[in-house]
């Protein structure tokens, strides 16, 4: 820190020495006023983002907040309504739905992180090659994602997750298939257009390979996309993993998912509404938050469109 | 316009065609088949029972002889057999497409009444605090799960009103006051996701052509704003909700599969879903071959209906 205010003196005197200096500080606060710049125009956003970091941590550390284990059975208090020691309640079996709902979240933000990290890194990787390269290569990836996307997403995970079985896995390689050709549609038109620009044109005639001028000129500058579509992405696994594990393709029982306490609530919703609606709400409430999100990084990169 | 048009169609039956093989190919990859299914039912098997169901079944021959076959049936109408009801697939279908037919229609209905006026109200309202609670109420409406909505609605119109929906399922000529008090809860809880959106589209496509050079000149000339909006600005913000809907088709055919499933309404979605964990090839088959086709369908109507909302798309692919 000291070297820094010295140096920060030394570049007033002489600023042509300290350019490496002042180069290396330079991402560091462009990053720092971004994201200041980003929570004063987009207050929701913010909010939301918390929300969410708050989420994970919560998840994280459910085996110190619940108040009880998830599957723990309490046989006096079966389906009792939300009271001092359920605070939501508990189920048929005489589980605590507080606790089983943040030990849920781990389920929610798992499926989510793992299938919107997984899309994202095979979706570029199609979508720069079929956009880079374009001619044959790009005729046959794109006539496959288009066949795959004309399957309407939810049917496409059941019928994956149903003919592999219920497991989380096979949940989260149903989505990542789902996904997958929604990022390389969006990748593959922006590779079209970075693959007209003058830098690029530059990087060709210094004798780049296609290799690094995809990964190195194409990539970082499809961020902004990339971002708010992982964000609404991420909302859209949370809804579908609930689907499937309500319809009992999903996460197996006696996972604590949200879809499959939901599922499990059908059979005594008129004596038991609060099984029903405290899932429910967790569930949209995340999804609220990665859907607030998206909009607000949409805006935050596009400053022009109305918000 | 026409020539458009049939390069649409062929293109729509290439991506048919891409769908069919990739589900054709993977439901055969995956572990576990039909036959193994069916046998473990009748207990202790022997190897030759088991080749002999498969060759009855077609099943022994290679994948792409077993495509070939099905694309040439597929290609007379003849979409086979179930494996293990032996209906003709076919018949299953035209019994449950008119079923989530009629879910989606009432939906997109329910969506657009509610969608279209709410947007305009936030668009002309901008940045007035009805624009800002309509907002808040689309954005709401996205996040929520439409088969949570089913299941909360069920929950408190039995809680509070003491109303359960019918039991059986009336198709609407049988009966219409038992379909429509049976469809009419499940369509609701599935507009509620694309009448978020809707509002969402018209509400930004208005305010993009409500700040245009030519609404500027509408004014100009002393239009009463009833003829802006709904004259001028409203009719070319539309192609935006209507591409919207074409490309929302799928996210409401997926949505009716749960919200079937928890309606107890015999449509597509409910025959997928019990016939897809059973492996009965030919009918899971067809079922994706049939949403496939509607999204298709749907997105060249949308297509089409552009040349119709503005005409000079109309009169550019003509002199194209």
């Amino acid at each position: 820190m000291k070297r820094k205010d010295v140096n920060g003196v030394a570049e007033l005197s002489q600023p042509g020495l300290q350019l490496p200096a002042a180069q290396r500080a330079a991402p560091r606060s462009l990053f720092w006023d971004e994201c200041k710049r980003f929570v004063r125009t987009q207050p929701t956003g913010a909010l939301s983002l918390l929300f969410i970091l708050l989420m994970t941590v919560t998840a994280l550390l459910s085996p110190v907040l619940a108040p009880y284990e998830p599957d723990a059975q309490y046989r006096e208090s079966i389906m009792v309504g939300p009271n001092a020691d359920f605070w939501m309640g508990t189920d048929d079996l005489g589980r605590d739905v507080f606790s089983r709902i943040l030990y849920g979240a781990r389920i929610s933000l798992y499926v989510g992180l793992v299938t919107v990290v997984l899309s994202v890194i095979f979706g570029t990787l199609l979508g720069v090659v079929s956009g880079y390269f374009g001619g044959i290569v790009d005729m046959v990836i794109q006539r496959v994602m288009d066949g795959i996307m004309a399957i309407p997403a939810l049917i496409l995970a059941l019928f994956i997750a149903a003919l592999l079985g219920p497991d989380t896995k096979h949940v989260i390689l149903a989505l990542v298939v789902v996904e997958t050709p929604r990022f390389a549609r969006i990748v593959r038109g922006e590779m079209l257009k970075i693959r007209e620009t003058t830098y690029v044109e530059a990087a060709k005639a210094m004798g780049a390979r296609a290799w690094r001028i995809m990964l190195r000129h194409g990539v970082p500058n499809m961020v902004a996309p990339l971002t708010v579509l992982a964000s609404l992405a991420f909302g859209g696994a949370i809804i579908a993993e609930a689907s499937l594990s309500f319809l009992g393709i999903g996460t197996p029982p006696p996972n604590p998912s949200w879809g499959l306490m939901l599922s499990g609530a059908t059979r005594y919703m008129e004596n038991a509404p609060w099984l029903v609606v405290f899932p429910g709400l967790a569930l949209s409430l995340s999804v609220l938050a990665f859907n607030l999100l998206g909009d607000a990084l949409r805006d935050y990169f596009d400053p022009r469109l109305p918000s | 316009m026409f020539e458009y048009i049939v390069r649409r169609i062929v293109y729509g039956l290439l991506i048919l065609l891409v769908m069919t093989v990739f589900t054709f190919v993977v439901m055969r990859l995956v572990p576990g088949d039909v036959v193994t299914l069916q046998l473990a039912q009748a207990g202790v098997v022997s190897e030759e029972q088991m080749a002999a169901l498969k060759s009855e079944m077609g099943l022994d021959k290679p994948v792409w002889q077993q495509l070939l076959i099905w694309l040439k049936g597929a290609l007379q109408g003849d979409l086979g057999n179930s494996l293990w009801s032996q209906q003709p697939v076919m018949d299953m279908i035209a019994k449950r497409l008119p079923v989530t037919l009629e879910l989606v229609g009432l939906s997109v209905i329910l969506s657009l009444l509610v969608g279209i006026p709410l947007g305009v109200v936030a668009a002309v309202k901008h940045g007035k605090w009805a624009d800002q609670l309509i907002r808040v109420t689309a954005i709401t409406g996205l996040s929520i799960p439409n088969f949570w909505l089913g299941l909360l609605i069920i929950t408190f119109l039995s809680l509070w009103f003491g109303w359960i929906p019918p039991i059986a399922y009336r198709t609407f000529l049988e009966d219409p006051v038992v379909n429509l008090q049976k469809m009419i809860l499940p369509a609701l809880a599935l507009a509620v996701t694309l009448s978020a959106s809707t509002i969402r589209m018209t509400r930004s496509a208005l305010l993009e052509v409500l700040h245009s050079d030519f609404i500027r000149t509408v004014r100009a000339k002393g239009a009463s704003e009833r003829i802006v909006i709904y004259k001028h600005a409203l009719r070319n913000s539309l192609i935006s909700v209507v591409t919207l809907v074409g490309l929302q088709i799928g996210i409401l055919l997926g949505g009716t599969v749960v919200l079937e499933y928890i309606f107890s309404i015999p449509g597509m979605g409910s025959l997928i879903f019990e016939t897809v964990s059973k492996r009965d090839y030919p009918v899971v088959q067809a079922c994706v071959l049939i949403y496939g086709g509607m999204f298709i369908l749907v997105n060249l109507l949308v297509d089409i209906t552009y040349g119709w909302i503005d005409p000079r798309i109309r009169h550019q692919s003509s002199k194209a």
